[in-house]
């Protein structure tokens, strides 16, 4: 990683980077599914109220040629929805009782069939 | 209270299909499964992809269809025409393309090299002159006929009409809403122990819904006006069927919700701040529309809203196995912003989805344990009804 991991302005979600800056769909649900509750609302207490001007800087750019610092961003943006039903519908990390989640499998570009 | 809401209307829009309990055989008896491939599958088109999976000359892709017993092999031609072939070599029988997708001007089999172009045709045999008169205008692939419509890809063994003819009422209804456009953003596939009707009409009423769904849906399809998620309107056509369902305006977004809809258009809000109904959906322009289900024959569910839809496909493996594959398509994401909306929507679907997966393995358990012999359905169950009855129909008349 490098020194600075997010673009000037973001340094304050920094602690956040290692856990949540995911590529992929399938990690960030793992991520989801094995932290705690406490974990979570942390992460999605930090970034809710900054989301506005993460979106506003990711979107001078196109999604193609964005600066090296700024997909760190927009994964985090894509983890907060991937948590935001754990916090705001279910109040647990994973909702217990249905479809086992390691047999629903995400399929995506580059990630191989299942 | 809404007029969409009141008594039996839909056995009254359609009173030939009846108010008779269903045989649960139909979901169990593997004599029935054999008659299910041989009638519905074996005759009918299948949806197999959507155009943007092979757009360009050479694109092709390969799907395994247990219930066909083959391997089907479809690739674009130089021409732009979509061609299918059974994926076997015409010379020993060996499987052709390995690869599950990709671009090639040629398909070499692994075993000796007969190489086949893109039209099927046998182009070239190593060491041609050891074969006894071999003329290789007579093996080239085994051709499966295939179409497109609208942005899909359809492929039949032995159609017995063609695919315009097959999707007939519902097909032009929908022959202008631009699925062609969108792209996907996300995919999901699973084997489930569960008989495929069982499995598929499931995503064809919303009975279902406040007791099922009622954590990660609490508000969004029910509410005061529509406690029971109540359905806006019917249509049956011919073998294909398809309702509206009810959004509720007064629904709470949840904080990540809004923040999805500002930057894009989602599944619950659709695109109705930015833009007119698309063609085809809603034709009752039923007030507090979320979305249509659609039903199409035999194994592609589509639920088309304003700005996305999802796309079914229910793959028989055995009476009692079934592959799901569903895909979530919108316009393709113009920036980070309305790439974390997509985001959004595809979490809570798929959230959503394993809810409805919880049930249909106890629902099969059931179902073969001997404790019912039949199953009633309400008048808010009429496209499961439907569904039965249409497949019973060519199960027992071909």
């Amino acid at each position: 990683m490098s020194k600075v991991a997010l673009p000037e302005g973001f340094q304050d979600l920094e602690p956040f980077v290692e856990k949540w800056a995911l590529s992929r769909e399938v990690e960030r649900n793992r991520q989801r599914r094995s932290s705690t509750m406490q974990q979570l609302q942390e992460f999605y207490d930090a970034i809710l109220p900054r989301m506005d001007e993460i979106v506003g800087y990711l979107n001078q750019f196109s999604l193609d040629e964005m600066p090296k610092d700024a997909p760190r961003l927009l994964n985090m943006g894509l983890s907060l929805m991937e948590i935001a039903p754990a916090i705001e519908l279910l109040g647990e990390p994973d909702e217990s009782g249905v479809f086992d989640a390691e047999r629903f499998h995400i399929v995506e570009p580059g990630a191989g069939q299942p | 209270m809404d007029s969409a809401i009141q008594g039996k209307k839909w056995t009254l829009q359609y009173p030939e299909l009846g108010t008779s309990p269903v045989p649960v055989e139909a979901t169990i008896s593997p004599g029935y499964f054999e008659r299910e491939r041989r009638n519905v599958f074996k005759c009918s088109w299948l949806n197999i992809a959507t155009s943007s999976e092979i757009p360009e000359p050479g694109d092709y892709i390969v799907r395994e269809l247990e219930i066909l017993g083959t391997s089907v092999l479809l690739v674009r031609g130089k021409d732009g025409r979509v061609r299918g072939f059974h994926n076997v070599c015409k010379h020993r029988g060996n499987i052709l393309a390995k690869a599950c997708s990709g671009k090639a001007n040629s398909f070499v089999c692994g075993f000796h090299g007969w190489a086949f172009d893109t039209t099927g045709t046998l182009v070239h045999v190593p060491d041609e002159d050891q074969f006894h008169d071999l003329n290789k205008s007579d093996f080239g692939l085994t051709p499966i006929e295939a179409a497109e419509w609208n942005g899909f890809v359809f492929a039949s063994l032995k159609p017995r009409e063609t695919l315009g003819e097959a999707l007939g009422e519902w097909g032009e209804q929908f022959a202008h809403y631009p699925f062609g456009e969108m792209r996907p953003v996300g995919h999901y596939t699973t084997s489930v122990r569960v008989n495929w009707k069982v499995f598929m009409v499931a995503f064809l009423e919303c009975y279902h819904v406040p007791r099922l769904h009622r954590r990660i849906v609490p508000d969004a399809a029910t509410g005061e006006q529509n406690p029971l998620c109540h359905l806006l309107s019917v249509r049956l056509q011919g073998r294909h069927r398809s309702c509206s369902v009810y959004g509720n305006p007064n629904h709470v977004p949840s904080p990540a919700e809004g923040l999805a809809f500002k930057y894009g258009p989602t599944v619950i809000q659709g695109e109705k701040a930015k833009s007119a109904k698309p063609n085809g959906v809603n034709p009752e322009n039923n007030a507090n529309w979320a979305f249509d289900m659609n039903g199409i024959f035999p194994n592609l569910i589509l639920h088309v809203g304003n700005g996305f839809f999802y796309k079914l496909v229910f793959w028989p493996q055995a009476v009692d196995r079934t592959r799901w594959d569903v895909e979530l398509y919108m316009s393709p994401a113009s920036n980070a912003g309305e790439r974390i909306s997509q985001e959004f929507s595809k979490i809570l679907t798929r959230d959503l989805y394993r809810e409805d997966l919880s049930t249909v393995e106890s629902i099969q358990t059931g179902l073969a344990s001997g404790g019912l012999s039949h199953f009633p359905l309400s008048d808010q169950e009429l496209l499961v009804r439907h569904t039965f009855r249409v497949i019973d129909d060519a199960v027992r008349f071909g």
